[in-house]
């Protein structure tokens, strides 16, 4: 493993989660610690309602915890009560997100999807043209680049969101379902994307998901019930280690 | 940072346009009710103006013939002439003529005499043609009554032949104008038929039968002579006054006002009291009338662009998910609301140039007009936006995770 991949660049201590107060008190997240290393592929799972969304909510800076602190990168995002201009430029910096639909801007091209995440942090037109090129040609959409989303396939919209989440060079990417709407090859095409993608650009990739299909593609795994996260100990050999 | 609002555009440019047509045919409803208004007054206007008399001379006690029924005696005229500082005089008549043309289509004008031969409508605004040259039978039409050089023309029992042709010259009711002598005016004014003659000529015997003249049988056979004028000269609508150069309009006014039988208004005065009483109601109701228009296109467009931020619910949600600044989605929406205004105002331009020249009644809309359109659009458009914004700031990053 390369000196990047070791570095910690998701650290959660006692996240949690209450909606509501007295008799309608929900605890949608119990305290929860973990952490991810850059070039980690982790893999939460867990049933509808354990709280695997609410988790994403609080990594992706879209809703505050009731309790608990989170360090991405090297900014502590949470403790610190950024204010909102902050958490955008720690959204559009630190995270990548990719959905199981692909969630792409209909009235953009495949190339304007990826180009705008760079473009929204003040990137020039002809630098985020050049590399959204590039990332979407690694990525075989070459002939796809002026392709509006209504005019391709699901498999390769996901290509255009993965892309889309990587180009801005996240130290973090949160997969919601990523490979729930495309066939099994798909799906493992896709996985092995975001490892690939891990690896390169030594980020985290925390991927919520049912499909047990590609967890052999995943480094750790996280097991979430009752709004409680656990580790599941894996066999030894079980998963990939790294390139 | 791509232009998020020419690329949505783009995606659905059908919509787009078609949106912005319908909104600029309610602008051009906009402008042309401004046209109308402006119109309204030139029209008004545009018979003093054109006559371009210093005083209007009119009966004790009335507003003038615009405003209402003023008498004055024909010989009028030549009592002002023989004020100091006085340069011409003109008698004045006009009255409204409704008559049924030969295709059978009822046609409406205002008949106005000139004081031929001192004013023979040189200061008409003829398009084609020439003025008065003879005292009867010769008539300049506007053109707008459609009629052509050398056509004859048959009102009341005479027929006048068109020696002239104006433009633009309508009454304040946006009728055209025709101008023949003095003389012939009053003489279809007061035509009479036969038996009104007969029966005048009956009653002026009977009238000299009861009286001493009725014992000389000379008078008794002159006063059943048909010709005799049954009358005293049939009265005119006012006097026009033009006063030498140098002197003072307004002076020669107030020694005028201390003529016990007639009123005497200034050329502005005169235009003062066609704008504020004869077209007022007209005038107003427009100027009310195209307000609900700005009011009713400033709902209409804030709607449109309320539905076109709905539309993009998903995609803002997800701008502001990726980490996009409040800019980016202030410039989206308000580009957009912009863009649609600025292509309706282009819109109601261009139907305006194509449609309000083939308006039956006079649509005069100025470059002042334009920009105030403008203004208004900017306006409008702006406070659109504002309402588009303030949805789109409340999309929710949730529902992209939700969905």
């Amino acid at each position: 493993m390369t000196e990047p991949a070791r570095r910690t660049v998701v650290s959660a201590e006692n996240l949690s989660k209450t909606y509501g107060e007295g008799a309608l008190r929900v605890e949608a997240l119990k305290p929860t610690s973990f952490e991810a290393r850059a070039g980690e592929v982790v893999a939460i799972l867990g049933p509808s309602g354990s709280g695997k969304s609410t988790l994403l909510t609080i990594l992706g800076l879209i809703n505050a915890p009731t309790t608990g602190s989170l360090r991405i990168g090297e900014v502590q995002v949470i403790e610190n009560a950024l204010p909102r201009t902050s958490l955008e430029r720690q959204r559009r910096q630190q995270i990548g997100f990719v959905f199981q639909r692909s969630n792409l801007i209909p009235f953009l091209t495949a190339e304007e999807n990826v180009r705008l995440s760079l473009e929204i942090d003040g990137v020039n037109a002809y630098e985020s043209r050049k590399r959204a090129r590039a990332l979407l040609e690694n990525l075989g959409l070459d002939k796809r680049l002026l392709s509006l989303p209504a005019k391709l396939s699901g498999g390769e919209a996901q290509r255009v969101a993965i892309a889309r989440a990587l180009i801005h060079r996240p130290s973090v990417v949160l997969a919601d379902e990523p490979t729930a709407s495309l066939d099994s090859s798909r799906g493992r095409q896709v996985m092995e994307l975001f490892r690939d993608a891990a690896h390169a650009q030594g980020a985290a990739v925390l991927v919520v998901t049912h499909d047990h299909r590609t967890l052999d593609l995943v480094d750790r795994i996280l097991e979430m019930e009752d709004g409680r996260l656990t580790e599941r100990a894996r066999a030894p050999g079980a998963g990939r280690s790294p390139a | 940072m791509m232009d998020l609002a020419v690329r949505d555009i783009r995606h659905d440019l059908g919509r787009f346009v078609l949106t912005a047509l319908g909104l600029g045919m309610l602008l051009s409803i906009v402008l042309a009710m401004t046209g109308i208004y402006n119109g309204m007054v030139v029209d008004a206007t545009v018979l003093p103006d054109t006559l371009g008399a210093d005083l209007w001379v009119v009966q004790r006690d009335t507003k003038g013939p615009f405003a209402e029924s003023s008498r004055v005696p024909l010989r009028l005229a030549e009592r002002l002439r023989a004020v100091p500082g006085v340069s011409r005089t003109r008698s004045y008549v006009s009255f409204n003529v409704q008559r049924t043309g030969v295709d059978g289509r009822v046609q409406r004008f205002m008949l106005a005499g000139l004081s031929w031969p001192d004013d023979t409508g040189d200061l008409l605004l003829l398009a084609q043609g020439r003025s008065l040259r003879a005292p009867h039978y010769e008539v300049v039409v506007d053109v707008s009554l459609g009629l052509p050089l050398d056509a004859q023309l048959s009102i009341g029992r005479d027929v006048f032949s068109v020696v002239g042709i104006t433009s633009g010259m309508v009454s304040s009711g946006g009728d055209p104008m025709l101008f023949v002598s003095v003389a012939d005016a009053l003489n279809i004014q007061n035509d009479l038929s036969n038996e009104a003659l007969r029966l005048e000529g009956e009653a002026r015997l009977a009238r000299v039968r009861r009286s001493e003249y009725g014992r000389d049988p000379a008078s008794l056979a002159r006063a059943g002579q048909p010709r005799l004028p049954a009358l005293t000269p049939p009265p005119v609508n006012a006097v026009l006054v033009d006063v030498q150069p140098g002197q003072d309009p307004v002076a020669l006014r107030q020694r005028l006002e201390q003529w016990p039988d007639i009123s005497v208004y200034t050329l502005e005065e005169q235009r003062a009291l066609l704008v504020r009483g004869v077209i007022d109601r007209a005038r107003r109701q427009i100027g009310l009338f195209r307000t609900l228009l700005v009011v009713i296109s400033a709902i209409v467009m804030g709607l449109i662009v309320y539905t076109m931020t709905l539309d993009k619910m998903h995609s803002l949600a997800l701008l502001k998910l990726l980490g996009a600044r409040r800019g980016v989605i202030l410039r989206l929406i308000l580009e957009q609301s912009m863009l649609l205004g600025l292509l309706s105002f282009f819109v109601a331009l261009l139907i305006g140039e194509l449609l309000f020249g083939h308006f039956p009644r006079r649509v005069l809309v100025a470059d002042s007009d334009r920009l105030a359109l403008a203004g208004v659009v900017a306006g409008i458009s702006g406070a659109a936006g504002l309402v588009g914004l303030r949805k789109a700031l409340s999309a929710d990053p949730n529902q992209v995770l939700a969905s």
